[in-house]
């Protein structure tokens, strides 16, 4: 893959959380590069900064000390020109609101323009645009928050944890709806998990992290080729990459 | 901030905690729903006030000690204009008196809920307020605003300005963690968080706030009332009490009652109306 701009470019970010009396090391002198167009995966034990991580990112966080570059600016000014897509593990969709009305929400707020009915054919939602979120699944929910974090047109997606709620089937069919989606429109994602396998079969790179303070471990780049499938999981050079992944997290058990 | 869970938990009419499961069950729920709203406590009422009036009458007690409720119903019927009359300066005291308050309350809330230190600047003098008996300041009030509605519109306003205070405080506060950050990811401006998504999370408490506030309101009127004496039920009831004339008390009583009631289950009704997102969550 041929890299222009990066999308993510963290150099040596250190954040520390300050509760009163103790300091907490979140993230310790943190290197992060993520291609223009690229899929890269952190994985991480919990509480190894990897949300931290992201929301620096966002720009929804100061670090302490470090530089974020986010599509050639800071991460405020990415924000300023709405370029960001965000997902979280609880989606945070407006129950108020229904379906089609919280992926109006960021057109709403950036002034963008969207062919709606578009946007929730392509995370297959179509027939729930009136459904309010307390009426649907924990997955069909995930979806609304996927369609309305791309709603506006986003150059970077930044997933945390996006399917960490879901029972396993659920989590299952949206890695395929993720993968199909990408595949297809190749914008550059940073994407939070703590799945070993949904790391290896969804990006161009997992970056593993240790805990406490998080630092970067090891990087290892997916060479799977696309499109991919979920009976890819079943092949031994999959295989290889989980052990190395697992490997590089110094054998905790998963 | 403790009173916020003592105001939000309280509980409103039975009507709201024994419709919920009611509602989706279609001809069956609809009668037990009458059954159990209407019917039971109906017929209990009823027995009761037969009970009274056959004990009373029974053991010829005298009418200006305990009237009998034919006589109360009698009291009502020979002048029903006179509690009307009465009614209506009550009820424009106590809703004045709301309507300023919950507007005032949610105001400053809103400026509170943007600032921690003006929220703590500002909470003293309104927690304050809030523990001063309000009765005490009334003949203050009427030095400065004479003996007509004004005097009493303020005492129903200071007894229900702090119930809205903290509510709407803490609804305003209570957003998602993860909408919020959505919203800021999108460089969102603080009206497009506050109309979009502070706004609509505050009303389950405002709501909230309101049931508690209107029969506050009431008391706060009819309590002016009677500390000037010029007018509204709150006289009605001194001089009832002065003439000995029991169960024109009791009429009294019954009025407000009544209009508690309708009150508050008009409060509940519109929140039933808008909040149809937050009932379900809350209906189980």
């Amino acid at each position: 893959m041929t890299v222009t701009t990066a999308a993510v470019e963290v150099r040596g970010l250190t954040h520390r959380y300050d509760s009163g009396r103790e300091t907490l090391l979140a993230l310790d002198g943190v290197n992060l590069d993520v291609g223009e167009g690229e899929f890269v995966s952190l994985v991480g034990p919990s509480g190894c900064g990897k949300t931290t991580l992201l929301r620096a990112v966002a720009g929804l966080l100061q670090p302490s000390t470090g530089s974020v570059g986010v599509l050639g600016t800071t991460p405020d000014d990415a924000r300023a020109r709405r370029v960001l897509g965000l997902v979280t593990q609880d989606p945070g969709l407006l129950p108020w609101r229904s379906v089609v009305a919280n992926v109006r929400l960021p057109l709403e707020v950036t002034g963008a323009s969207a062919d709606v009915d578009a946007l929730l054919r392509r995370v297959g939602i179509e027939r729930f645009a009136g459904y309010y979120p307390r009426q649907l699944s924990g997955g069909m929910r995930q979806r609304v928050a996927l369609a309305r974090a791309l709603a506006h047109g986003p150059r970077l997606l930044l997933m945390d944890e996006p399917f960490g709620a879901l029972d396993e089937l659920s989590r299952e069919a949206m890695r395929v709806e993720l993968l199909r989606l990408w595949e297809r429109e190749r914008i550059s994602v940073l994407f939070v998990t703590h799945s070993i396998r949904e790391a290896v079969l969804l990006s161009d790179r997992v970056v593993v992290m240790s805990g406490t303070p998080g630092r970067v471990v090891d990087e290892v780049p997916v060479d799977l080729g696309r499109p991919r499938t979920p009976a890819l999981e079943e092949t031994a050079a999959f295989a290889a990459l989980v052990s190395r992944v697992r490997a590089g997290l110094g054998g905790q058990p998963w | 901030m403790p009173d916020a869970t003592d105001v939000v938990d309280l509980p409103g009419l039975p009507a709201e905690q024994e419709a919920a499961p009611a509602r989706r069950g279609g001809a069956t729920g609809a009668l037990g729903r009458w059954l159990g709203l209407g019917f039971a406590p109906g017929l209990a009422a009823v027995v009761l006030l037969a009970a009274w009036e056959v004990w009373v009458r029974a053991r010829d007690v005298q009418e200006y000690l305990l009237p009998p409720p034919s006589a109360v119903a009698q009291a009502l019927a020979d002048e029903p204009m006179r509690y009307i009359d009465a009614s209506r300066l009550s009820l424009t005291a106590a809703m004045g008196g709301l309507l300023i308050a919950s507007a005032g309350a949610f105001a400053l809330a809103v400026v509170m809920a943007h600032s921690r230190p003006l929220e703590r600047a500002l909470y003293p003098p309104a927690l304050m307020l809030k523990v001063t008996p309000i009765v005490a300041i009334y003949p203050l009030f009427t030095i400065w605003f004479g003996f007509g509605i004004w005097p009493k519109m303020l005492i129903a306003a200071l007894i229900t300005f702090f119930p809205m205070l903290v509510n709407a405080v803490i609804g305003l506060r209570s957003v998602d963690p993860q909408a919020y950050d959505f919203m800021r990811s999108l460089d969102a401006s603080r009206w497009q968080v506050f109309w979009r998504l502070r706004l609509p999370s505050s009303l389950p408490y405002v709501f909230a706030a309101l049931r508690i506030s209107v029969p506050l309101s009431l008391i706060g009127a009819v309590v002016a009332e009677f500390l000037s004496g010029t007018s509204g039920m709150g006289q009605l009831i001194l001089i009832a009490n002065g003439d000995f004339d029991t169960p024109a008390l009791f009429g009294a009583v019954v009025v407000l009652a009544a209009l508690g009631v309708t009150l508050t289950g008009a409060v509940s009704y519109l929140e039933r109306r808008v909040l149809t997102w937050h009932e379900s969550s809350r209906g189980v």
